[in-house]
């Protein structure tokens, strides 16, 4: 059953850097294709947004399988950026996208600086609201999170975007650094209208029988439940350090989590690995923070973002 | 085109049939309207606690009229021994359902050869109930490790209305061995008749699909198997699943789990 969020007289719109969301409540890029893969169980023009698959020009092929292992509380991935490249999402997924009336935000990746610039020049004519800027992936060998470890390139490869766009431009950063803090000032000095994090933490696991990795790559990016207490405290960390707004992520599956994301200083927040067990999450978290809303007199859903008494 | 539901599915019966090979029905009448042979359910367990992923399980049964589904499940894991826990009358699952491109055989078969290793005969089963249906002359060859396992013989002779060629691992029911010389045979005699099989579909451990896909291609025969990866969302989002083919990487969830033998790259 397609599910759309309840009636509720809380104000929920929020403006992610430009970018205006009906909700605080988008999908985090990979976990929810373009939407259309979900459209059955939930609505997905009644989101926040929803951002797609990272997208690089013509296409990757990712990397061998298997793909993912089931951890405590969450799940490894090494998927590698798999992706069609960006003319199919522009002739395939962007149409249907503004076709259902839903708010897209692109996730955008690349190998090199100017393949970053090159996805965004292919898309500013096409129906995309906001773009995510991923120099944060794990799991490719070049770009992604080589790129998002370092302020210099953080610098750079912000700085080319932001001069192919006017469009708002959320840089997405990587857990893996000692200072994302710092990380995150580099991207707003560049010129991002929003960060968001986490992206996967970068683990492993092992097959103690069989001596072997679970993972073709060997190592892969972790997400769900037990990343949650570290995107928290980096969402926490990165929001008293930048004036642009923050994206929160990292294992939110219900309206509390989100809840505690926007206290800590989010804005809004993104719904990733949850989507497996549940595949209307989106509507569950936007429905809990109504509950939390409307339980604790709060009118309207701003009132929440860094609202933490510390 | 397909659609998914996630229906809240209360237990009927979970049994043991053999060898930690289980028997679970539940009520979930909108996926067993709408099931296809060979398409899976994407299986949400209570109280798996910090195993965050569902469990994909091949539809063993889809009745439409009494809105029930029959699922097969091997214990292996912590997901599959949980499910043994899980009491008819009281317990439920959620499946997400009916997934995947099932089987496709071509519109006029009329000879077709089912080969199952295992609990691959779990989506085999609504197959051969179709083909019988369709007036199609159906053998089957099931293969599993020792007799006790054979856990599906009896439906498929309620299907077929006649004995499956058997084997066994240690020779405690028909063959003894893998099933392979089995299909072998079957596809030479059927050449030998005159009358060969125009299709040949194979569920089960992969070294036995590529052993099963190239007797077929040998025989000149279309072949179709249904391939097994790990899966996180069940529904094409997360690409987590996918499968070597000549056309690339695809998935194993939506474009799958039944493939042509030929565009599977091996
Ligand atoms: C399309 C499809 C249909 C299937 N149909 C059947 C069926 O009808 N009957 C049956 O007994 N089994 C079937 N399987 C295999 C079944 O999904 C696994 O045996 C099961 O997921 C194991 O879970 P576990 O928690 O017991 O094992 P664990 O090892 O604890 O599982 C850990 C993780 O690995 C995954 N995993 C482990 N083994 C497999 C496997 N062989 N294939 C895919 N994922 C795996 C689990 O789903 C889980 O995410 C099917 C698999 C697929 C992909
Ligand atoms: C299967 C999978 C694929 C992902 N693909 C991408 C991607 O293409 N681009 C990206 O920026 N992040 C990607 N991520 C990271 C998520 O967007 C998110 O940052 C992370 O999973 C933490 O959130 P979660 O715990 O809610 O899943 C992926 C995560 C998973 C699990
Ligand atoms: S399991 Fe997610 S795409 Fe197949």
């Amino acid at each position: 059953m397609q599910r759309v969020p309840r009636e509720t007289n809380v104000r929920l719109a929020v403006d992610l850097g430009g970018l205006a969301m009906r909700n605080p409540v988008t999908t985090a890029s990979g976990t929810f294709g373009a939407g259309r893969e979900y459209h059955d169980f939930v609505d997905v023009a009644a989101l926040g947004a929803v951002t797609t698959k990272g997208v690089s020009l013509h296409g990757w092929e990712g990397n061998a399988s298997p793909r993912i292992a089931e951890v405590p509380s969450g799940m490894l991935n090494s998927i590698g950026l798999q992706n069609p490249g960006v003319d199919h999402l522009k002739a395939h997924e962007l149409p249907w996208l503004a076709e259902v009336g839903a708010t897209a935000v692109v996730n955008v990746s690349g190998h090199s600086f100017d393949e970053y610039v090159a996805v965004i020049e292919a898309l500013e004519e096409a129906p995309v609201a906001a773009y995510e800027v991923n120099i944060s992936c794990p799991n490719v060998d070049a770009g992604g999170m080589t790129m998002g470890c370092h302020v210099p390139s953080v610098e750079k490869v912000v700085g080319m975007c932001r001069a192919a766009t006017a469009r708002p431009l959320i840089v997405k950063l990587t857990p893996n650094v000692t200072d994302v803090a710092e990380i995150a000032r580099a991207a707003e000095a560049a010129g991002a209208d929003a960060v968001s994090l986490i992206n996967t933490l970068l683990g492993m696991a092992v097959d103690a029988r069989r001596r072997r990795p679970q993972l073709a790559r060997v190592v892969g990016g972790l997400s769900g439940p037990a990343v949650k207490p570290v995107a928290l405290r980096m969402v926490w960390q990165v929001a008293r350090a930048v004036r642009v707004p923050v994206l929160g992520m990292g294992g939110i599956s219900c309206g509390l989590d989100a809840v505690e994301f926007m206290l800590a200083g989010a804005t809004a927040v993104a719904v990733g690995t949850a989507n497996f067990a549940n595949p209307h999450a989106t509507v569950d978290v936007i429905d809990g923070i109504i509950d939390y809303c409307e339980e604790q007199g709060v009118a309207d859903v701003n009132e929440l973002i860094g609202a933490l008494e510390c | 085109m397909n659609h998914l539901v996630n229906e809240h599915a209360p237990l009927l019966v979970n049994e043991e049939l053999g060898r930690g090979i289980w028997l679970m029905t539940v009520e979930a009448p909108a996926i067993a309207a709408g099931a296809r042979p060979g398409q899976f359910v994407h299986v949400r367990i209570p109280g798996m606690d910090d195993h965050i992923l569902r469990r994909p399980l091949g539809i063993y049964a889809a009745d439409a009229a009494a809105g029930t589904v029959d699922m097969m499940y091997q214990v292996l894991g912590f997901g599959t021994s949980r499910m043994t826990e899980l009491a008819p009358g009281a317990a439920a699952v959620e499946l997400i359902g009916p997934v995947g491109r099932g089987w496709q055989p071509p519109e006029d078969a009329r000879r077709a050869l089912l080969v199952a290793g295992g609990v691959g005969s779990a989506p085999l089963h609504p197959l051969a109930c179709e083909l019988a249906a369709a007036g199609a002359d159906v053998t089957a060859v099931l293969g599993a490790g020792t007799a006790e396992a054979l856990v599906a013989r009896e439906r498929f002779c309620a299907a077929l209305g006649r004995e499956p060629l058997c084997s066994t691992d240690d020779g405690t029911y028909g063959r003894a061995g893998f099933c392979t010389p089995l299909v072998a045979e079957a596809l030479e005699e059927a050449a030998a008749e005159g009358r060969p099989f125009d299709y040949v579909a194979c569920c089960g451990p992969e070294p036995l699909m590529r052993l099963v896909a190239g007797l077929a291609a040998e025989a000149r025969v279309f072949c179709e198997v249904s391939l097994e990866r790990r899966m996180a969302c069940g529904v094409g989002a997360c690409l987590s699943c996918v499968v070597d083919t000549v056309d690339g990487k695809r998935r194993a969830c939506v474009d799958g789990p039944v493939f042509p033998a030929e565009e599977v790259v091996w």
